[in-house]
């Protein structure tokens, strides 16, 4: 049990959001997350559901989709070990603004509202380290978003043939 | 002097779910997008089209005006052909084949410069083509409708197919596939076709008695024989890639998908066959269905001699499907873009008839400003009118046939 929780805090330690935790903060950390595991395919939860908890990705391939048309989705990103999602709707208690769904098997740690508080404010230095390592992720993250945006707009040009140049 | 690199084609990720939960991904390029779009133009009154003839090289080319935005474009011949082409049911990719077909070349860089220099001058327009997608999108709050969609939708997807095709139909044509395009392959199939004919005729003698062999079960035995019939949609396709083997042309595609999301059927690309001599496209196109005139034939034969009872009423049943197929194939006036419609429009220099005739007599009904009358006039009205009918009479046909093995 004490080695389940050593090898789950050595993986959060690789997490961003939880790379400036010292020991004990990580293994008090661990005693608030709860596993979640995920078949290949598997829903775990859709756009516009309501969203209690975030999730760490710690084996396996995790699809972000966002609903275009009918069934047909865009795929917005991909996370794999180490990454995280789900935070949004912790902070702004929004619905969930994307579907998100295991493209492989895949394994998540979960860490829920209560859980989250609890450790801010327990731990003020924890908390400051988790919500620097979370802007720095916002911020490349609105880049990749960016990105991502100029270059369906691109696509969209090529695919309709439109010639802004020289309009 | 340094090379401007060439950006990479920009693509995205669709995820597509599918009934039971499961979901695949797609990388769709803009290039793929691109040649399956329908320009369509601004509405008739909003443009003015007037041909001037150049007094030097005395060819004609037009002045194209849009009313709106006082602009004005000169197109030359092959360009006011393409736009002719822009009416929202033709997609790119067709217009490039028709363009081939009319001027026997691949030039294919007018098509993106032409619709450059359209969308600058503000007369296309970029709606989605097909209006019934277009209806069915409008309705998705109705659940039956939003059912048709997702159906259409998933069926137009299952797409099983093959870019790699060529060194099999090379095999395929040197162990014997070569035969098919003999003088003495012609000759049996003349002959076959002519027993089979007088196997159908002494057939249609005693049909109330092979009919019964179904045993009242004829729906299901119907439903059984076009099942069968699919399977030789692949003979036929196969037939079509040898071919083009023949000609010496390559076959850059072979598969199986469901037609506009209905139809499931066969393919195979013969696209290359437009490089070779018309007598090629000519023999590409009508050797395919010769696949069903032997088979049917063999089937008349078959059920001639077999027993009564329901192995015979089934062999009768697929020569007269196999036979249907063939005339389908071959007869070019049933709104189907089919082997025989190729043969027609090849030989008539109108490769976008259909799209074209369905336009003119849409206009004539919706009481439009009448159209001179002209030799193509005819030809619109002389195909939706022989369309009309045949489409007419097959479906008589079955309905009787149906009938009257029920009876």
């Amino acid at each position: 049990m004490v080695s389940k929780a050593a090898d789950t805090a050595d993986f959060i330690k690789t997490v961003r959001l939880f790379r400036e935790f010292n020991d004990p903060e990580l293994l008090a950390l661990t005693g608030r997350l709860r596993e979640r595991k995920l078949r290949k395919g598997q829903v775990l939860f859709r756009e516009g559901d309501e969203g209690e908890e975030m999730f760490l990705v710690r084996e396996g391939a995790i699809l972000v989709s966002k609903a275009v048309t009918g069934k047909v989705e865009q795929v917005l990103a991909r996370f794999g070990p180490g990454d995280f999602f789900g935070e949004m709707s912790l902070f702004d208690r929004s619905p969930r603004s994307a579907t998100i769904q295991a493209e492989t098997d895949a394994m998540l740690l979960a860490l829920d509202r209560d859980n989250l508080n609890g450790l801010i404010q327990v731990n003020p230095r924890a908390a400051a380290a988790f919500f620097h390592g979370l802007v720095q992720v916002f911020i490349e993250r609105l880049r990749t978003s960016s990105e991502l945006v100029a270059e369906i707009t691109r696509w969209g040009l090529e695919a309709t043939g439109l010639d802004m140049e020289s309009r | 002097m340094t090379d401007i690199p060439v950006p990479r084609r920009a693509k995205i990720e669709l995820l597509v779910r599918r009934d039971d939960e499961s979901f695949e991904l797609q990388e769709v390029s803009s290039s793929a997008a691109w040649v399956q779009m329908c320009p369509t133009r601004v509405a008739d009154a909003d443009f003015e089209l007037a041909e001037v003839t150049s007094r030097v090289s005395h060819e004609p080319s037009f002045i194209l005006k849009n009313r709106k935005t006082e602009r004005f474009l000169m197109l030359s011949e092959p360009e006011r052909f393409l736009w002719d082409q822009m009416h929202g049911h033709t997609a790119l990719q067709e217009m490039a084949t028709a363009y081939v077909l009319k001027y026997g070349e691949f030039n294919f860089d007018i098509i993106p410069s032409l619709v450059r220099k359209l969308q600058k001058a503000q007369l296309l327009t970029l709606e989605p083509a097909s209006r019934l997608r277009r209806v069915l999108a409008r309705n998705r709050q109705q659940r039956l409708l939003r059912a048709a969609e997702a159906t259409l939708f998933a069926l137009e997807r299952i797409n099983i197919s093959s870019r790699r095709v060529q060194p099999f139909f090379d095999r395929l044509y040197h162990w014997g596939g070569f035969l098919l395009f003999t003088r003495a392959a012609a000759v049996v199939c003349v002959l076959l076709g002519l027993l089979g004919l007088a196997a159908g005729v002494r057939l249609w003698q005693s049909a109330d008695t092979i009919a019964a062999g179904f045993g009242g079960h004829a729906v299901v035995a119907v439903i059984s024989v076009k099942l069968l019939l699919l399977t030789t949609l692949a003979f036929h396709q196969l037939v079509h890639g040898l071919a083009l083997v023949h000609y010496g042309r390559r076959v850059r595609e072979f598969g199986f998908t469901f037609l506009h999301g209905i139809l499931p059927t066969f393919y195979v690309d013969v696209t290359d066959i437009f490089m070779a001599s018309r007598r090629a496209r000519v023999v590409t196109a009508v050797s395919g269905t010769l696949v069903h005139l032997v088979l049917g034939a063999l089937w008349f034969l078959v059920a001639l001699y077999a027993p009564p009872g329901f192995f015979r009423a089934f062999a009768a049943a697929s020569g007269i499907i196999q036979l249907q197929t063939f005339v389908i194939a071959l007869y070019p006036f049933c709104f189907i873009e089919m082997d025989g419609y190729h043969v027609l429009v090849d030989a008539l220099g109108v490769p976008t008839l259909k799209s074209d005739a369905l336009t003119y007599v849409a206009g004539l009904l919706r009481g439009a400003a009448p159209v001179p009358w002209s030799r193509e006039a005819a030809l619109y009205l002389g195909y939706v009118m022989l369309s009309t009918l045949s489409v007419a009479g097959f479906v008589a046909f079955n309905v009787l046939l149906i009938l009257h093995a029920r009876s």
